[in-house]
């Protein structure tokens, strides 16, 4: 319906506004020739139209055209808008191949390279303003990525509260951890076509379950459980500080309902968050830090990564915990683990201290050769402003991952092909139909991108429904052998 | 039409109008104000599109379009008096028997209307949608052919309940009591039945979808007043359709006095329970901050001096603003700390005029979030033109252009606010926005370059005396700073605090009385006391130190000693 109303009112109004000279302030300061910048990037045959504009000051006509092995189309105007059946199939038949582009105002020609690996269906983030504690309107939304198709799952409008943390199975549609906060706090879960609203919290445990990450089997969740306060820097370079004052790591059984930890992941002066399992599940990763004095010691707060042994036959956690990557001692922390489903790598995001690396200029990704225990930071995709959630398709060949450098402020997204040898592409943001004027008036933050195989059928009503209802169904609670 | 009904028609709407008015314009006026701070109207395709697509989206987006005028109180409450005399009109004209009775009840939905708007989260949008579906039961009630006129009930329904909201209900009454029972019934069911339909496409709750979206600030509470003037039509529609018009003539008279005095009878009784002129005073003293208003603020304190943290918060401003903070603060009420800088609370009202003040002191990044807070608050997930106004101005500050930039293009599709962000917009291409803007340069001068630290509430002292250290010149800091020491009762620290910016010139009346409180507490005689603290002063604190100790009661020492710190010292904040 929104859609229809759009067409007819942009019809209406901005039949004159169509085709306007480019304008300074149009586009951040830092805009290439192009936005968003599309040059040179790797892209995945069954992507979304990479409509574009281009940026430079008072240019009023242009003429863009793109050649792939006798194949070509000229698009005219300074915003480059393909119509999706010839994008798609002009992108068919340059799978695996380059496409040149050419044309004015721009003298040399650039390339798209177009990667026969296919990207995930879709993808699932929360909207929201990039702010303090107070949110608006916000929600869980579903992007196709081969359109420009994007709907809301759950939206705060239906209940008091706001939602976050979510989480797929390695991207399947029908397994789903949603966690809402608020005065109707719940974690969803979504398994085997049941929707149900728990509380995580129990007598035993420091509170509700917060990160989420599906064991492989389906049979597990791994979640930590934060104690999480916000402070508000007085500098201009830095506005907010996100930090925990306690947390643990536990592992919720899904099939007896039960949270289960070990005494070595509820260490007393130790902060443990961002749990993950290893591929074949039986390994649990996760981010650890020694406790210091908050707010006067905030910047001493180094995360390591650890790991250990996980038997999902049993649900036992491993005694031994081992050190996998000393950030500390190079005087960073790392947030956001996630191992490529391949096995070959894990993916994290280093920044100077903390945790909450959003909102840290300094922080980029970096990976993790796990055959060779070679580091290295991924200089393809990292920019001069942060980079810090991230999250891998189900073939582990392209990976999501959210930027600021458009403006320091608004999260946007950006997607990486990586190949066989570890070569990483050049990536490109997440396409939308009007490039010129989308992120500009766009004033939602994209979080917690993850990857969907396919579409979400997520029963909204009853969602609703359960998460007004004052019923929980209670977590219950076990150590570990 | 009856003569007497024209006789009260015309009367009536001319009195209407004019009460509205002179209601709205004269005692109620920031009550206008106050709606429109809490919106951000723009004339673009998206925002049109955004509002419309969900039900009663259309009334919502003309609500918001007339709402962008009270920007001006005075064209505020002529639209309210407009609104309800169309009410007015439309309900009677949507009777089939034009008499005295019906004409009487046809005031009946416009005065619950003017009840429903004395409260302040009571949107225009539910006079839209009355209007609207009052004018489509005429238009539908004027079709002479049965079966169109049934098909147009029938798709009508559907049709107003997604353009106006469940208001539209009106035009179901309306409508159903002039057809056959099958029809009326027919249409009762099918109304009840589309909001129950809405929950699968709308993400919002059952009782939302019934009882309205965009009627009320708080879309979870049920707007109870916005459903009086749906009651009164189902009413007069009813009482038209089964009562006879024409018997006789003193009987009818009669029971229209009766309906006008129960009117006139209402109207005291919604003054004294609905009507809250406390909030009036608050939304004053926010507007006057917000448009910068100090002597004015400082007028309205002399007349009745305020009581409540907010509006003692907002007249310390206007007077550091005018530099009489330190002479003049215990003139008025103070109710300690809170009352110059009050703590964070997450609504969308208070934060606001907190903000304007760290926004003066040079606390950027605090002011940006209190205004980023309060926008976010908004209950009914509205921006405000006020809010991003200022995040364009805190994010120029802060060296964000591009942020800036964002937050000034909305503003660039309004009335009222473009021309000001047009023009910001072109400094800040030119690279010109601190030359040509005084009031950013300096707060830019004054705001923290090299200190950074977590906000907390507790370390205010510290944290303005950081921003004093940074700039000498700083004087919001350096009265802020003051008055927060004697306001915390912390004499021992302001005195070393005064030490820092004591030149040796006779200090201001609340300083001097501080430092005399000093004194004495730590002298057993006025034995080398600075000659700027003798005289007058020592004589009125012996005399005060004598009847505080002789247990004179409170009242008759705020007669003598209200307007001096040890007062303040003594007995308030305890």
């Amino acid at each position: 319906m929104k859609k229809i109303l759009s067409f007819a009112v942009i019809l209406a109004f901005c039949v004159s506004c169509a085709q306007k000279p480019v304008q300074q302030g149009d586009f951040p300061e830092n805009a290439g020739p192009i936005y968003p910048d599309y040059m040179d990037v790797t892209i995945p045959d069954n992507i979304a139209p990479l409509n574009f504009c281009y940026t430079e000051p008072g240019l009023k006509d242009a003429s863009t055209t793109f050649s792939c092995e006798g194949l070509s189309v000229t698009i005219e105007g300074v915003e480059v808008k393909w119509k999706i059946g010839k994008w798609r199939k002009f992108l068919k038949h340059a799978s695996g191949k380059d496409i040149e582009v050419s044309g004015t105002p721009l003298a040399e020609p650039w390339k798209i390279h177009v990667s026969g690996d296919k990207i995930a269906y879709g993808i699932n983030y929360r909207l929201i303003e990039p702010g303090y504690e107070v949110y608006s309107k916000m929600g869980i939304y579903e992007r196709s990525l081969s359109d420009f198709d994007e709907h809301p799952l759950i939206e705060n409008t239906g209940f008091s509260g706001c939602v976050n943390c979510h989480a797929y199975n390695k991207g399947n549609p029908d397994a789903m951890s949603l966690h809402i906060r608020g005065d109707h706090g719940a974690t969803l879960l979504m398994s085997d076509g049941s929707l149900e609203a728990y509380n995580t919290k129990t007598d035993s445990t420091l509170g509700f379950c917060v990160y989420p990450y599906w064991h492989p089997s389906g049979d597990y969740i791994a979640y930590s459980t934060n104690n999480t306060r916000q402070g508000f820097h007085v500098k201009k370079e830095k506005l907010v500080e996100v930090f925990d004052l306690a947390s643990d790591m536990q592992i919720y059984d899904v099939r007896n309902n039960c949270i289960i930890t070990s005494p070595e992941l509820k260490l007393e002066n130790e902060w443990e968050t961002f749990p993950c399992f290893s591929p074949d599940g039986g390994t649990l990763y996760f981010c650890r830090a020694t406790a210091h004095p908050i707010p006067s010691e905030v910047e001493q707060i180094r995360y390591n990564l650890y790991k250990v042994d996980f038997d999902p036959i049993t649900g036992t956690i491993g005694k031994d915990v081992s050190l996998v990557i000393d950030a500390e001692s190079e005087g960073k922390s790392i947030s956001f683990p996630k191992p490529s489903y391949d096995g070959k790598y894990i993916m994290y995001t280093l920044s100077d201290y903390g945790n909450f690396s959003i909102w840290h200029h300094e922080a980029d990704l970096w990976i993790l050769d796990l055959a060779t225990g070679e580091r290295r930071r991924i200089d393809e995709v990292n920019s001069a402003d942060t980079e810090s959630y991230h999250n891998w398709t189900a073939d582990s060949r392209w990976f999501v991952f959210s930027s600021r450098r458009d403006d320091g402020l608004f999260t946007r997204l950006y997607f990486a092909h990586i190949d066989e040898e570890g070569n990483v592409g050049k990536p490109f943001m997440l396409p939308q139909e009007s490039p010129r004027t989308f992120y500009k008036d766009f004033f939602m933050s994209y979080n917690v991108p993850e990857f969907v195989n396919g579409p979400v059928k997520f029963d909204k009503v009853r969602a609703r429904k359960i998460i007004n209802s004052p019923e929980r169904v209670p977590f219950g609670f076990r150590w570990s052998d | 039409m009856q003569k007497s009904a024209k006789y009260l028609l015309v009367a009536g709407n001319i009195f209407l109008f004019a009460a509205t008015v002179l209601f709205f314009a004269v005692y109620y006026p920031y009550h206008v104000h106050y709606q429109e701070q809490y919106q951000l109207f723009e004339f673009t395709a998206a925002y049109f599109s955004s509002i419309v697509s969900v039900p009663g989206g259309l009334a919502d987006y003309l609500g918001r379009f007339l709402t962008q005028f009270f920007l001006y109180s005075g064209i505020g409450s002529v639209i309210y008096a407009l609104a309800l005399v169309l009410v007015q009109t439309l309900t009677f004209a949507c009777s089939r028997n034009k008499s005295l009775v019906n004409c009487a009840l046809s005031f009946l939905p416009a005065v619950a209307l003017w009840i429903f708007h004395l409260d302040e989260n009571a949107l225009l949008s539910a006079d839209v949608a009355v209007i609207l579906s009052l004018l489509s039961a005429l238009a539908v009630s004027k079709v002479r052919r049965d079966d169109v006129r049934h098909i147009c009930f029938i798709v009508g329904i559907p049709v107003l309940y997604f353009l106006f909201g469940s208001l539209s209900f009106v035009f179901v009454c309306i409508v159903a009591c002039r057809e056959k029972p099958w029809w009326g019934i027919s249409g009762v069911l099918l109304s009840l039945a589309i909001p129950f339909a809405a929950q699968y496409f709308f993400d919002y709750t059952l009782r939302s979808l019934y009882t309205g979206l965009h009627y009320y600030r708080f879309y979870r509470v049920v707007p109870v007043w916005a459903w009086v003037p749906v009651i009164t039509i189902l009413i007069t529609a009813v009482v038209d359709c089964t009562v006879n018009h024409y018997g006789k003539s003193t009987t009818r008279t009669v029971i229209s006095v009766l309906i006008l005095a129960v009117i006139a009878a209402s109207v005291p009784l919604a003054l004294k329970h609905q009507a809250d002129f406390d909030k009036e005073e608050l939304m004053e003293y926010d507007f006057l901050v917000r448009f910068q208003k100090w002597d004015k603020i400082i007028e309205e304190a002399n007349i009745k001096a305020p009581d409540k943290p907010l509006s003692v918060s907002c007249l310390n401003l206007a007077l550091a603003e005018k530099w009489q903070l330190a002479d003049r603060m215990f003139n008025y009420f103070q109710n300690g700390p809170e009352g110059l800088l009050p703590s964070f609370v997450r609504d969308f009202t208070s934060p606001l005029p907190t903000a304007e003040a760290y926004f003066r002191l040079g606390m950027v990044n605090t002011a940006q979030r209190y205004t980023f807070e309060a926008q976010e608050s908004i209950p009914d997930y509205q921006k405000s033109a006020r809010c991003y106004r200022r995040l364009a101005e805190t994010n120029i500050i802060n060296g964000d252009f591009d942020v800036a930039r964002k937050y000034l293009k909305p503003l660039k599709n309004t009335i009222f606010y473009r021309q000001w962000a047009k023009t910001a917009e072109e400094y800040l291409n030119s690279g010109e926005i601190f030359d040509r803007s005084r009031d950013l340069s300096e707060i830019s001068s004054m705001r923290l370059q090299n200190h950074d630290f977590l906000f907390s509430d507790t370390e205010m002292d510290s944290m303005i005396g950081t921003l004093m250290l940074e700039n000498g010149r700083n004087m919001m800091a350096i009265q802020y700073l003051m008055a927060y020491c004697l306001l915390k009762k912390d004499v021992a620290r302001f005195c070393e605090c005064y030490s820092m910016i004591d030149d040796g010139r006779v200090p201001s009346k609340s300083y001097q009385e501080a430092l005399l409180l000093a004194w004495v507490g730590s002298h057993s005689d006025f034995e080398g006391l600075p000659q700027y603290l003798g005289g007058q002063n020592t004589l009125r604190i012996n005399q005060f130190i004598r009847d505080y100790k002789q247990g004179v009661p409170a009242d008759r020492m705020e007669k003598t000693y209200g307007d001096t710190y040890w007062f303040y010292y003594y007995y308030r904040y305890q």
